[in-house]
Order: C-alpha cells, then sequence, then structure tokens
C-alpha cells in the first residue's frame, strides 16, 4: 500500500522543484504585473501603498490618443519589418544555398548584424542619418542629390527606423531558414529534378512547403520581437518626430520613467501580453491544423496504397 | 548603468586631530563617513576635486555614488522607500522635488539651521540666488512648488543653472550686428544670420520629439508673458504668449542650423561649438565647454548676454539641489557637507575647480571673473532668474511629454500651432482633472 503510494507520488515529487522554479519566477512576476495594471501606482510608493482604482487604468488608456497612436504604430512597424524580414532573409538562404568558395565566410558575415548591441545599431545608424555628416546625405550630395530628411520628418523617420531593424535581422531569418533548407531530404530534391521540376518550381512547389514549420516558428519569433522593439527606436528617434515612431515598449518605458505611472504602464504590458497571447494562440492552431490536415492526407494515401 | 564609486579617502582622520582648537563644530563628526549619491555633471566632477578639502578641513568622509543623471531617479526611488536608507545627501534633479516632498522622504532643513551646534552663523543665506532657492530648494507655499507665507526649505541649490544667450563675437562684428536684447532682434535676427553667412544657423535650440522640445518653448514662454497654468490650474498654455512662445520656437528652428528639428540638448550645443550657429540660447551649464580647444572650434570667439526680454525679463531656473533623505543615517554630517558646499567658501572653491556658482558673491568675486570672465555676467542675468518658469508638480512629466510630442509635430509636420496647443490643453486638463487639482472648483 505504502510502497504503492510511494510510486505514485515519485514523479510528483522529482517535479516538484521544477513546478516551484516555474511558479516563483514565472507565475509570481506575471501576476504581479496583472494586479499592478488595476494600481494608481507611483514610484514613490510601494505596491501596497498604491491605491486600487480599478479597470481605471485600461478605459484611461482606450481613450488616451497618444496610447492609440503608439498602438497603431506598432501594429504598422512589425508588419513592415516582419514581411520585409521574411521576404529578404528567405531569399538571401535560397541564393546563398550552394557550394560557392568562401562561402562560409560571406555566411559569418551576414549575420554579423545581428551579434551587434541593439544600442550600438542604433547610435551606428543615428550617425549614418545624420542630416549634414551622416553617411547616406554625404553620398546623395556627392553624386549631386538633394540631402534626405532622415530622422527629420514623421514618414522618414518611420522609414529609417524600419531599414535600420530590417538590416539588423534579416540575418535571423537567413541563418535558420539556411538551416531549414540544408536538412531538406536530398532524394524528394532529386526525384523532383527527375520528373522536370526548374528551379522555380522546386523551390514553391518542394522546398519552401517543406520548410514552413520552420520558417512559421522563425516567423512567430520575430512578430513577438518585433512587438517589443525597443532599444533601436530609443537611440535613434526616441519616438519622435511626434508620436511617428513612438513604439508600445518606448512608451511603456516613457510612462513608467518619466510619467511616473507604474500602474498604467503595467495595464499597457497587459495589454501587449494579450496581443502577443492571441498570436501565439493563432498560430498554434494554424500549425495544429496544418498538422491534422498532413497527417489525414497520410492516411489517404496509407488507404490508397 | 553608469555606476561607479569613488571613496575620497580618509586621511581625514589625522588631520581632522591637526584642528584641535577651541570649538570645532566638526569634531563631534569626524571619522564619520557619510554616502552622497551625485550625478556625472560637470559641475558635480567640479565637486569631486573639492571634496578632499572638505574632508582635510573637518574630518568627515565622503563617499560618492555618482550616477548619470537620468539613472539617479530610479536608484534614488528604491533608496527613498527603504527603512533605513544608504544615502545621506542626495542630488536631485529639480523636478523630483514635488514628488520627493509629496511622498515624504526629505527633511525638512529647518531643524538644521535652529541647532546651534550645527548652523554657521556666518552662511548669509541672503546671498544664495533669490530664483534658485524658490525654484528648487522651497516646498508648500503658492501653488505648492513655490514659495510664500507657507512654504518651507527641503533643499539647498547645487549645480543649478539658468539660461543664457551665447553669439559670435566675431560674426557680430563682421556685419556690424547688435546683441540681441528683445525677442523681436532675436528672431530677426535668428533669421538674417543664414542669409549673411550662407550654411551658418542663426540660432541654435533644442527641438527632439519631447522634453527637449517642451524646454525650449518654456524658454521663451516666460518671457513673453506666458505660462502654463492661471492661478486656478487653468491650462493656459495655449493663449496668445503660447501661441507666441511657439512661433519664436519654430522660426528659430526654421532658421537654425540643417537638423535642428531633432536636435537635443548636446546637439544643439554641439552645433554651436563646431561654429555652425551664431547664436546659442540654453543653460549656463554649457559656458565650461566654449574654451575648451578639445571641444570646440570656436575658443574665443564667444560673448554671453541676458536672455533677450519679451512682455518681461524671465530666464530659466533649473539643474539640481542637494537634501537630506529622511531615512538617512548621518543626516548631521550631511547638512554640515551641505552647508560646507555652500558655503562662500565652499561656493567658490566649487566654481574655481569648474562647477557653476550659487551665490551672488561667488559670480562677483573677482578671483572667480579673472577665470571664468562671463561670471560677473551670468550673475547679472541671475537676478532676473523665474522660479515659475515651469510648474514643478508630480503629473508634470506626462504633460511636458504630451506638449513635447505635439510641438515636435508642429515643428517637422507643420501642424497648425493655435489647433496644437489647444490640444494640449484640453488633455492636460483632463489629466489635471483625474489628479485632483479642480476639487475646490
Amino acid at each position: 500500500m505504502n510502497t504503492s503510494l510511494a510510486n505514485r507520488l515519485t514523479p510528483y515529487m522529482f517535479l516538484a522543484p521544477a513546478a516551484a522554479i516555474l511558479l516563483i519566477a514565472l507565475l509570481y512576476p506575471l501576476g504581479y504585473v496583472f494586479y499592478a495594471g488595476f494600481l494608481n501606482w507611483n514610484p514613490s510608493q510601494r505596491i501596497g501603498q498604491a491605491e486600487f482604482v480599478g479597470l481605471r487604468n485600461y478605459i484611461n488608456l482606450f481613450h488616451d490618443e497618444s496610447f492609440r497612436e503608439s498602438f497603431f504604430v506598432t501594429l504598422r512597424f512589425s508588419a513592415i519589418v516582419v514581411s520585409l524580414e521574411m521576404f529578404i532573409g528567405v531569399g538571401l538562404a535560397f541564393l546563398l544555398d550552394r557550394n560557392i568558395r568562401g562561402m562560409s565566410a560571406l555566411r559569418t558575415l551576414f549575420i554579423l548584424p545581428m551579434m551587434i548591441s541593439p544600442i550600438v545599431v542604433g547610435l551606428m545608424w543615428r550617425y549614418m542619418y545624420h542630416p549634414t555628416v551622416g553617411f547616406f546625405n554625404r553620398t546623395l550630395k556627392s553624386l549631386g542629390f538633394e540631402p534626405m530628411p532622415w530622422l527629420l520628418d514623421g514618414d522618414w523617420a518611420f522609414a529609417s527606423v524600419i531599414i535600420a531593424d530590417v538590416w539588423q535581422w534579416v540575418p535571423f531569418i537567413f541563418i535558420l531558414s539556411l538551416a531549414a533548407l540544408q536538412t531538406l531530404p536530398q532524394s524528394v530534391m532529386e526525384a523532383a529534378r527527375i520528373d522536370g521540376a526548374n528551379g522555380w518550381q522546386s523551390i514553391l512547389y518542394i522546398k519552401l512547403p517543406l520548410m514552413m514549420p520552420v520558417l512559421v516558428i522563425t516567423f512567430l519569433l520575430r512578430l513577438i520581437d518585433s512587438f517589443k522593439v525597443l532599444e533601436v527606436i530609443l537611440v535613434l528617434t526616441n519616438g519622435g518626430p511626434g508620436l511617428s515612431t513612438e513604439v508600445m515598449a518606448l512608451r511603456i518605458m516613457r510612462t513608467a520613467t518619466e510619467f511616473r505611472e507604474l500602474g498604467v504602464a503595467a495595464a499597457m504590458s497587459n495589454i501587449l501580453l494579450m496581443m502577443l497571447l492571441l498570436l501565439t494562440v493563432a498560430m498554434f492552431l494554424y500549425n495544429k491544423a496544418t498538422e491534422m490536415r498532413a497527417m489525414r492526407l497520410k492516411n489517404i494515401a496509407a488507404e490508397e496504397a | 548603468m553608469k555606476h561607479f564609486r569613488t571613496l575620497v579617502c580618509s586621511t581625514g582622520m589625522a588631520l581632522a586631530a591637526t584642528a584641535t582648537f577651541a570649538g570645532n563644530p566638526y569634531e563631534p563628526y569626524a571619522g564619520t563617513t557619510i554616502v552622497v549619491n551625485f550625478p556625472t555633471t560637470p559641475h558635480f566632477n567640479a565637486v569631486m576635486k573639492v571634496l578632499p578639502e572638505f574632508t582635510k578641513e573637518t574630518g568627515i568622509n565622503v563617499e560618492v555614488d555618482q550616477l548619470q543623471y537620468l539613472k539617479m531617479r530610479e536608484r534614488q526611488t528604491l533608496e527613498l522607500t527603504k527603512d533605513v536608507g544608504d544615502y545621506d545627501l542626495i542630488s536631485y534633479v529639480v523636478f523630483s522635488k514635488a514628488d520627493y516632498v509629496f511622498a515624504d522622504q526629505l527633511d525638512n532643513l529647518a531643524k538644521y539651521f535652529m541647532n546651534p551646534k550645527l548652523a554657521d552663523p556666518h552662511y548669509d543665506a541672503n546671498d544664495l540666488i533669490d530664483g534658485y532657492v524658490a525654484n528648487i530648494g522651497i516646498v508648500g507655499g503658492e501653488k505648492g512648488y513655490l514659495p510664500g507665507k507657507t512654504g518651507s526649505l527641503y533643499g539647498l541649490p547645487f549645480g543649478s543653472e539658468t539660461s543664457i544667450l551665447g553669439y559670435r563675437k566675431d560674426i557680430f562684428e563682421k556685419h556690424g550686428l547688435k546683441v540681441p536684447e528683445t525677442y523681436e532682434e532675436l528672431l530677426d535676427l535668428a533669421c538674417k544670420i543664414p542669409q549673411l553667412e550662407p550654411g551658418m544657423g542663426g540660432l541654435s535650440s533644442r527641438a527632439a520629439s519631447g522634453h527637449h522640445a517642451t524646454h525650449a518653448f518654456l524658454l521663451h514662454l516666460a518671457p513673453l508673458g506666458g505660462r502654463i497654468f492661471d492661478d486656478n490650474w487653468n491650462p493656459i498654455m495655449n493663449n496668445e504668449a503660447g501661441v507666441a512662445a511657439a512661433t519664436a520656437l519654430k522660426t528659430i528652428v526654421d532658421c537654425g542650423p540643417e537638423g535642428s528639428q531633432t536636435f537635443g540638448f548636446a546637439e544643439a550645443g554641439a552645433a554651436f561649438l563646431q561654429g555652425k550657429t551664431a547664436m546659442f540660447l540654453d543653460s549656463t551649464q554649457f559656458a565650461g565647454q566654449v574654451n575648451d580647444p578639445a571641444k570646440s572650434t570656436v575658443v574665443g570667439k564667444v560673448g554671453w548676454a541676458m536672455h533677450p526680454m519679451g512682455v518681461r525679463r524671465g530666464s530659466e531656473t533649473g539643474g539640481f539641489g542637494i537634501a537630506i533623505p529622511k531615512n538617512a543615517q548621518n543626516k548631521e554630517a550631511a547638512f554640515l557637507l551641505m552647508q560646507w558646499l555652500t558655503s562662500k567658501h565652499g561656493d567658490k572653491l566649487v566654481t574655481m575647480a569648474g562647477g557653476n556658482p550659487v551665490r551672488f558673491s561667488t559670480h562677483a568675486d573677482p578671483e572667480v571673473n579673472a577665470k571664468y570672465p562671463y561670471m560677473s555676467q551670468f550673475g547679472e542675468a541671475l537676478k532676473y532668474a523665474d522660479p515659475n518658469w515651469r510648474p514643478i508638480i508630480p503629473v508634470w512629466g506626462k504633460i511636458n511629454a504630451d506638449l513635447g510630442t505635439t510641438l515636435s509635430k508642429v515643428l517637422t509636420e507643420d501642424l497648425d500651432i493655435q489647433e496644437a496647443l489647444d490640444g494640449v490643453a484640453e488633455r492636460t486638463r483632463a489629466t489635471m482633472e483625474q489628479a485632483g487639482y479642480y476639487t475646490w472648483q
């Protein structure tokens, strides 16, 4: 009796430390932020002294034009950078998936931007965008063109920020896509070649579908990351001109440090978290659905055979 | 982030023993080590050079936790909420004054100044610059953040600054220009200079979205007769004076050096130091750099004048103050350091080492003027320093940011000025309403 009870409990006992760590390290801070979202909390107060205001922070945010603007800036930014990065990154992977001399050096070179600290990336680009002494405007001037208002105008600043982000994060997608490409089964490629598929056909109908699971995960990781982008924009434009590049992470930071409204900042973080959670769940469901479909096709194929 | 500790070492003990003459007020505290939190600004870097002298004279050791000034707030917020704090003396940015006092985290200085064993009868508080004391030290009077019959002292100005006009003497002489005394002349010159000197901007101003744009706007608002709030906390930054100030800012930025629209304090200063603009209107803190050949290409070419006058004189007041946290462990020794640093003796030592004086007498001191010839001019300008050029209330951070991003839209996207300021006024009203400023209306 005792032995069987002990036997049944053993797995839970082994799980207990991990569960405890998970609870403390993951759920406690999450709960803290969730709770803080309902408080009127100033950094000079301890959390216990803060006033409970219910949903006021969320309602205020809903009516707050600046927050709405930064919400849409973030959406726009994420949609554009992730699409561009996926397109360029996967494209580069197809281009460089071959045996040319010096390819390994080239690959290393390509992933360098990803290794640089975001603050440095921000500073670097800020100097390159500088209206008078920056690389871009000097080059344009020496070629006889008019200098561009890189960071001086709302739309240009938004584009500049996108260029810097794409430059930094294309390598991430490139390296993962390349890894996926190189692990594709050679037998399938050979079969396609024998059946007379040309380069484009083998990419569109063979390689891309086979790479899809990796691409979906890559896409998701980048999407989540792009929603939380902060440092590069902080250094490049600090959200300006106006609110044209003020993404949500920056707004959250300013709310906590400049406006000293920790409760509102927590509420914003929760909204961001919810958005990301929804995206992740949607992606997960999509994955599940494609898996089911593949399984069904397999079963049908097996039955037909 | 940039965080390093410096121990101003303790030669003090031995030296203090030599100061055994009767009635040494520092004697009971000799050997005490106090911990202070200072920013890494030029003024406080100068203070670092002077602290060994304090230790030598008093026997009190000082350990300095020097932080980048924007990081200080975060650290202090943590420290001040503890039961027993690690800091005995803190330096605070002026807009922290309201928050710290409201959260009951600073000691009222009355009990120190009335303690005969601590207060130096030769301190001469009347010599301290009025605008600075009003702006940085006193809380609880008019509007809560200004002096008045109900106000009292919580900190002393130290590392404070006002606004001053720097101009290129050579350029002004070359074209026979008159140094502007009024806003009309200033704005006229700002746009005339780019025509006279192609490639050179008129006046470099900060304008970057957020805090910088607001600061630049406020610099013009007070002299042009405006305020952010009226006496009943109604936002009035959108009245005629407000529009005039925003228009002035736009004119200055449009006629400024290339890229002005996104200048922060550092970029605006750099443009002047690199000779890309003929005038500079901002903090006196900047003055130390113009004659440093390592940083400046305009050594010896810069003259200084008072912040031009609009309908009234009103230069800014800001920078830092020093105060004793409520949870400090060595409050009396901290007060002695505070008093020493802002005394005539300490103020002069710090100024000679490159700091910004807080006393009229130091500004007028011949020795100081021999080294820094512009000081007497600054002292004159400080008589008109306006302690109320910017409201110091807890919700200011939010209004500051909104005003700054909206002004940035005016500067970069040609948003209509009146419309922009009306929007700010409306949102400010909502913020003030929620913060309870209209409870009695």
